[in-house]
């Protein structure tokens, strides 16, 4: 049924002001994976416009023991899309007896979302996980499910800010004269929270807190970092 | 596609220890095309002056060009260099005039005062000056350009800390962006000498 | 019931006519994992026009879906099989969102296509056609033909014409009939060719390949042939660059032949007229 012939929207000129379905909510989210530990981090504030509805949103979702999806943007669509893939993650858990690997996890984001081709979900996700062999992988996407697996990435509203800084200074580019090695935990930890902390100066949908959350080997860990929070 | 981004190109400043550093891309394209990968968007106005007009190439010219002109006259009538204040005040003058069809570049003033004393700040396209203590970007990958800034930057750099600095901000930052870079030049200006680098970046 | 499912009935008698009325006034979310080819449309209308309504937030923040875009692919046939070259570029508009894209894909050992264009479009729809290669090869004991791959893919893109899918890509093989390459787009295009390029930068790469190529190129010639076009083009197009890859299609399959960085590539060969 045409939105028009609803008996209350039917007097609607074309050009009036009506419902929309997306908002642009903030956030930024960043991840590291190295040899043996898969760091993700979002900041906490969700606004709309000028105004913030909550400085105390994490937009990460923990949806198995190896892997977490962080995913900004419209918070709507980011609710509806975490709640599909933890469902599809539970259907797959009783199914196969196991839970779901993190690079078949990353396949079926990017099903999800393609899904939605023609009316897509407003978001940038950007997944991390341990692998089979224990290593930490990124994963990112654009809104209709390009995926690209990478060892770091920076997304959201933020994302343009950070990323030439997470070039440089984890995938050592432009700098001359240098042995390529993988960074330490402590390493990747210490960037994560300064280019937030640069972030937050400069994006006023970045700030509150960071949620940063590392995975190893040993489970998951958590810890909150305080931001600038005007 | 805004008109500002219409042929691309970036330019940073920022402020050292009695020293400051101006650098931009030297890319000149329409749209997608690169035409050429000399085209220099800071301009020396006087040995410790420098402005930087990133935005639409022709206006980068024309500006360049009637700044010159009122400079000139400015320096004839007064018998005396322009500091960089009056300068800005000048260029922002210049950019008001138009105030309802305006030039499309968002220009950046860097310099040495009469003191010797550093000086940046960065315009919008209609003049509104602002004058912070670190440093100011402008052009296509300006945000790209802040989050490098942002953490690259601190107060009391030497001119060759300075000098590395600078180019890893725009040089990286460039490197996200499709429109700038294809080369970028540095100027280190101080109290006694103004070096100028050219710095190879990527070509694609 | 279990007996209706062994059996397979389902498929030839309604057993469930209740039930499969209802799940068809709700269809399942994410119906494409069980069949790729049915995905969600808009509540209303035409999708372009239908998302063209949704240019800003309430609060007046314009929305903007920055897909990917993917640029400069080559192919062409010659003497010793076919050459694919590609650069690895994805912008979000004037963004860089990846150096390192993947613009070959390996249908299968016999099989490449590249992309072009939105890149989810192209990468969705190559994984949909390698699944479906892979059933015809299980059912018909035998390879597909390229001509018949890209008839799939050029019908199944067709199936969705004026919905704003976006993509070029080259479907290149060898099978009984030879080395072949198709190029397919999602106006709906379908044509067999010896020489094309796709993308952005295709202009500037025609330029150095038509001016090199001939049929009797040796193995190296054409890698090199590709890979120069490849790398002007990057030179000149904003939106193209990353890493140059080369694939060569031979009798007995694809060989991957090199990864080069573009500008690495641009510096060694002292490019100094520029």
């Amino acid at each position: 049924m045409a939105l028009a012939s609803l008996p209350h929207l039917s007097g609607m000129k074309k050009n009036d002001s009506r419902f929309n379905p997306y908002d642009d909510n903030g956030g930024s989210i960043v991840a590291i994976g190295g040899d043996n530990y898969l760091l993700i981090a979002s900041d906490t504030r969700l606004s709309t416009g000028y105004s913030i509805y909550t400085r105390n949103q994490s937009k990460l979702f923990q949806v198995s023991n190896k892997s977490i999806v962080g995913c900004s943007g419209c918070w709507c669509d980011t609710l509806t899309l975490t709640r599909l893939i933890n469902a599809r993650m539970q259907m797959y858990l009783h199914e196969h007896n196991k839970e779901m690997s993190t690079p078949a996890l990353a396949q079926m984001i990017s099903t999800m979302l393609y899904y939605k081709r023609f009316f897509p979900y407003y978001v940038s996700v950007v997944m991390g996980g341990l692998e089979p062999d224990g290593s930490g992988w990124v994963y990112s996407y654009d809104p209709i499910g390009n995926l690209e697996r990478s060892k770091f990435h920076a997304g959201g509203s933020s994302g343009a800010l950070l990323q030439p800084l997470l070039d440089n200074q984890v995938g050592l580019k432009n700098i001359q004269n240098i042995v390529e090695e993988s960074i330490t935990l402590e390493k990747a930890s210490r960037i994560v929270q300064d280019v937030f902390i640069s972030a937050a100066e400069r994006d006023i949908y970045t700030g509150d807190e960071i949620h940063i959350m590392c995975i190893t080997a040993d489970g998951i860990k958590e810890e909150k970092v305080d931001l600038r929070k005007d | 596609m805004s008109i500002l981004a219409y042929n691309g190109g970036a330019v940073v400043a920022m402020k050292g220890k009695n020293c400051v550093a101006i650098a931009s891309d030297k890319r000149f394209g329409i749209q997608a095309q690169t035409l050429s990968v000399n085209f220099e968007k800071v301009f020396e106005m006087s040995p410790h002056l420098y402005v930087g007009l990133p935005g639409l190439a022709t206006d980068t010219q024309t500006v360049h060009q009637r700044l010159k002109f009122r400079q000139n006259l400015y320096e004839l009538k007064e018998g005396r260099r322009m500091s960089p204040k009056a300068f800005s005040a000048m260029l922002s003058n210049l950019l008001y005039e138009r105030r309802f069809g305006p030039y499309f570049v968002e220009p950046i003033v860097a310099g040495l005062d009469q003191n010797y004393e550093p000086y940046i700040n960065a315009m919008d396209l209609i003049g509104c000056i602002t004058q912070p203590d670190d440093f100011v970007v402008s052009g296509t990958c300006a945000s790209q350009l802040y989050g490098m800034c942002e953490v690259l930057w601190e107060p009391n750099l030497e001119p060759d800390d300075l000098f590395e600095t600078i180019s890893q901000a725009l040089v990286n930052a460039c490197d996200r962006d499709a429109v700038s870079g294809w080369g970028a030049v540095v100027h280190i200006i101080e109290k006694d000498k103004v070096t100028i680098k050219h710095v190879k970046t990527r070509m694609d | 019931m279990a007996l209706v499912e062994l059996c397979n009935l389902e498929s030839q008698v309604n057993v469930y006519p209740f039930q499969k009325q209802n799940e068809l006034a709700e269809p399942e979310a994410n119906m494409n994992l069980v069949n790729p080819m049915q995905l969600a449309l808009p509540p209303l209308g035409n999708p372009i026009s239908f998302m063209k309504q949704f240019s800003h937030t309430e609060s007046g923040k314009p929305i903007k879906f920055d897909f990917q875009h993917g640029t400069t692919t080559l192919g062409f046939v010659f003497q010793g099989g076919v050459i694919l070259a590609v650069d690895s570029r994805a912008t979000g508009g004037q963004y860089i969102g990846s150096q390192y894209m993947k613009k070959i894909v390996e249908i299968n050992d016999y099989m490449l296509g590249t992309l072009a264009g939105g890149a989810a479009d192209c990468v969705y729809w190559d994984r949909v056609l390698s699944k479906q290669c892979r059933i015809y090869e299980l059912r018909n004991r035998e390879r597909i033909s390229v001509a018949a791959a890209s008839k799939l893919m050029a019908n199944m893109i067709y199936s969705y014409k004026g919905m704003g899918l976006s993509m070029g890509m080259m479907l290149a093989g060898y099978d009984k009939r030879g080395p072949s390459l198709y190029y397919i787009d999602s106006e709906g295009t379908r044509t067999q060719g010896k020489v094309f390029s796709v993308g952005s930068g295709s202009v500037y790469a025609y330029g150095v390949l038509d001016s090199g190529y001939k049929w009797d190129l040796t193995d190296e010639e054409a890698y090199e042939l590709g890979r120069s076009s490849i790398m002007y083009a990057t030179h000149r197009d904003a939106y193209s660059g990353g890493i140059i890859r080369v694939y060569h299609i031979k009798a007995d399959g694809w060989k991957h032949i090199s990864n080069q960085d573009a500008s690495d590539l641009f510096y060694d060969r002292k490019v100094q007229n520029i």
